[in-house]
């Protein structure tokens, strides 16, 4: 499936990771290319040696009161805090547009999961009197963007994507297509995630903690996009712009070197970005041997909306007038391929 | 000019109704599928019903390994996307990178998820296969196995207007030719999650759900899976494909006021159904009726009729406005399509479905809401609403 944009841009971005509150800390931290990932405590562990990307230095009380925290799962605290922070960086004040012109859409990984765990397990421990109420309305999986889109008066398309290691190009996808058709001047879109002990116990039931769930992170990465005209008309500063959104729904048997053709350019990109399991599909490897390639699972993690941060990551790091590509994988699937230019490129 | 997007297959396995053709009896005939819950312990709640899929046996249907690693929305969501594929006659008539599926999930595979954790707390074992299904994206991943759709899968998860909002997305490919084909809908089973939260937030009526009526407590739950098959309309008249309807528009949004709570204005949920009318080309004089989101609590129905005089003026009372919730209960993640369905059937039929269960006329809900029966309509057009937790709101203008 191929969409040619045009003049679709970036005018704001977020991030919030394993690496810090902010942009600055995730770009520092793909410079050097240290990894953030911390030892995942034995409490925790059980006994395995693990690493996860925790968010750490995330404090919700930096940015709210604890009453108003309180009301909020992790996923939603993430959402709520990075929107604001790719608003603000878009120059986006809340009323200088009108509401119903702004819309989000966040692919969220294991989002309402940690909430729904807490529930039920005060209904499996206390029966009814163990029930909390104020716990359920966070158990869906689009309360992220939706308690985003209250605290930031967001009115206009609101979709949440779920879709194995590729949520947060799902959601991207969607926001060019509501820009495109005119359903809204601005989305805010990227990925949401959160990682919970819980969460690790599930890993290693599935046997996944030595695998894909090796070194899992969590956090939030937000763009901010507009049409062109929109963004220049109010003065933003561009950039980047999305050209193009390649993907595919799975592979077909036999057919796997059409596939990589139907996602990737004519021309190669000056660099790519890596996301969910993008790196360990040999096929793209080879189809791109000598590009400039980053990679952002050994740094602050991997996880099924991390597509948003490593986005944001690409997008912040492109100098203006390269060409960069974005690519996303799921072992069944689906692939993505986004196309990105650095800067304001007429 | 965009082509028109028309609907080629449906297909339904729901509480109410086990195919298309029981689906179709129950809708134009006004057959609650309401019962008494036996898929876990109701007996703390106060309401105990709701409307289950019984008689259903995973093993006889994928055999036991399979039946073990897919979850009750993906086991409903496969036999109900199955049935759209072959109504649909679309076999070898598409490459398969052509072909996509779009699907609206809400609490997916909580229902074995939550035995998995109920095990871990207690400290006994549990089958990890409980875990598969958990997130709302596999149902979307085994229908575009089993079908071998190529082109396209993703999952929309905006609570109780998730599939709604598939079927929009879904027609909106298939109209600017991204694919040639779109498998669309939702599937949602009961958890002890989802019943236990809405007890708890005491929105669930201990009667069979009411909505528009007088005395209404909320909502009765249920479960299933709805599912459509879209593709434009040159081609499908090509292949010779019966057409069962159209998507004419859709519209979506969010009111930005409340998580649970609906914005008691209604301004924009009236926003969004005049925009789905403004994307299908139709006038408010062409729709019929419309399906309501009409979940029969409380607040939510008097919103929703305050919306319709928004939309459609002085004719609101002349547009009836349906629930058809009580024959279905609130599938959740799948209400959205299984409406949407429900709304087709009824369009072909030439019938605006009853709401049934009148317990009295409310005076906050004074339009007309076919309460005292179905009714013959040479409409062509209606509008299927849905609401959702986070103020998410779709409509979707449907057509024959």
């Amino acid at each position: 499936m191929q969409q040619d944009l045009k003049n679709i841009v970036v005018t704001g971005l977020a991030a919030i990771s394993a690496a810090g509150v902010g942009v600055e800390p995730l770009v520092a931290a793909v410079r050097t290319g240290n990894s953030c990932l911390s030892a995942v405590p034995e409490t925790v562990a059980g006994g395995e040696r693990q690493k996860w990307g925790r968010a750490e230095q995330f404090r919700a009380a930096d940015f709210m009161p604890p009453l108003k925290a309180r009301k909020f799962d992790r996923c939603s605290l993430f959402a709520v805090v990075a929107a604001g922070q790719a608003l603000a960086s878009a120059g986006l004040a809340k009323g200088a547009l009108p509401p119903e012109r702004i819309g989000i859409t966040i692919g969220a990984g294991f989002c309402g999961i940690a909430n729904s765990e807490e529930f039920l397990s005060g209904y499996f421990r206390m029966g009814v009197d163990g029930l909390s109420p104020m716990l359920f309305p966070n158990t869906v999986a689009n309360a992220a963007a939706s308690n985003a889109s209250i605290e930031h008066g967001l009115q206009g398309p609101n979709v949440t994507a779920v879709q194995r290691f590729c949520s947060a190009e799902s959601a991207l996808q969607l926001a060019c297509r509501f820009l495109e058709e005119g359903r809204a001047d601005v989305m805010v879109t990227g990925g949401v995630d959160e990682l919970t002990p819980r969460m690790l116990q599930g890993f290693r039931a599935l046997r996944q903690d030595r695998n894909l769930a090796a070194g899992f992170g969590e956090g939030c990465g937000m763009l901010v996009l507009e049409n062109r005209e929109h963004a220049e008309s109010r003065g933003a500063t561009i950039l980047g712009e999305v050209t193009t959104i390649n993907s595919i729904g799975r592979l077909v048997a036999g057919r796997e070197t059409e596939a990589v053709r139907l996602l990737l350019p004519a021309s190669a990109p000056a660099r790519i970005g890596l996301s969910g399991t993008a790196d360990l599909w040999p096929a793209l490897e080879a189809a791109l041997p000598d590009v400039a390639r980053l990679n952002l699972t050994p740094i602050t993690g991997r996880s099924l909306a991390m597509g948003g941060l490593a986005m944001a990551a690409l997008v912040a790091t492109l100098e203006s007038g390269d060409t960069a590509l974005h690519l996303a994988a799921s072992p069944e699937g689906p692939y993505y391929a986004i196309a990105f230019h650095g800067g304001a490129p007429a | 000019m965009r082509e028109q997007v028309v609907i080629t297959g449906l297909g339904i396995f729901c509480g109410a109704a086990g195919d298309l053709s029981a689906f179709r009896r129950a809708i134009l005939e006004g057959r609650s599928g309401v019962g008494p819950l036996d898929l876990f312990d109701v007996s703390p709640f106060p309401a105990r019903i709701g409307v289950q899929v019984r008689d259903f046996d995973p093993v006889a249907r994928f055999g036991r390994r399979d039946a073990a690693k897919l979850s009750r929305a993906d086991q409903f969501g496969l036999i109900a996307a199955g049935e759209a594929l072959e109504n649909s006659g679309i076999s070898g008539a598409y490459d398969p990178y052509a072909l996509g599926v779009a699907v609206g999930a809400g609490a997916a595979g909580m229902f074995q998820g939550e035995q998995w954790l109920k095990a871990v707390l207690q400290e006994r074992s549990a089958s990890p296969d409980l875990l598969r299904g958990i997130l709302p994206d596999r149902t979307a991943t085994v229908i575009a196995e089993a079908h071998g759709l190529a082109g396209y899968q993703g999952t929309v998860t905006t609570a109780c207007s998730s599939s709604s909002t598939a079927i929009g997305w879904g027609a909106d490919l298939v109209a600017t030719g991204k694919l040639d084909a779109v498998v669309c809908g939702g599937s949602d089973s009961l958890s002890i999650l989802t019943f236990a939260g809405f007890n708890s937030l005491r929105v669930v009526d201990p009667q069979p759900c009411a909505p528009f009526s007088l005395g209404r407590q909320g909502i009765t739950l249920g479960e299933g899976a709805a599912f459509m098959v879209l593709e434009r309309e040159s081609a499908a008249r090509r292949r010779g494909a019966t057409i069962h309807g159209r998507i004419l528009g859709y519209a979506i949004g969010g009111e930005a006021h409340h998580m649970t709570a609906p914005d008691p204005t209604g301004e924009v949920a009236a926003r969004i159904m005049a925009e789905a009318l403004t994307s299908s080309g139709a006038g408010r004089e062409d729709v019929g009726w419309v399906n309501a989101h009409g979940t029969g609590t409380p607040l939510n129905d008097v919103v929703e009729s305050t919306a319709m005089k928004l939309v459609f003026g002085e004719r609101a009372k002349d547009v009836p406005l349906v629930s058809t919730k009580p024959v279905t209960g609130h599938c959740l993640g799948a209400a959205g399509s299984i409406e949407a369905v429900a709304t087709v059937l009824a369009l072909g039929a030439g019938t605006i479905p009853r709401t049934l269960h009148f317990r009295g006329r409310d005076p906050e809900c004074d339009l007309d809401y076919c309460h005292d029966g179905s009714r013959q309509t040479a409409a062509t057009v209606a509008i299927s609403n849905s609401f959702a937790f986070g103020g998410n709101i779709t409509s979707l203008v449907l057509g024959v």
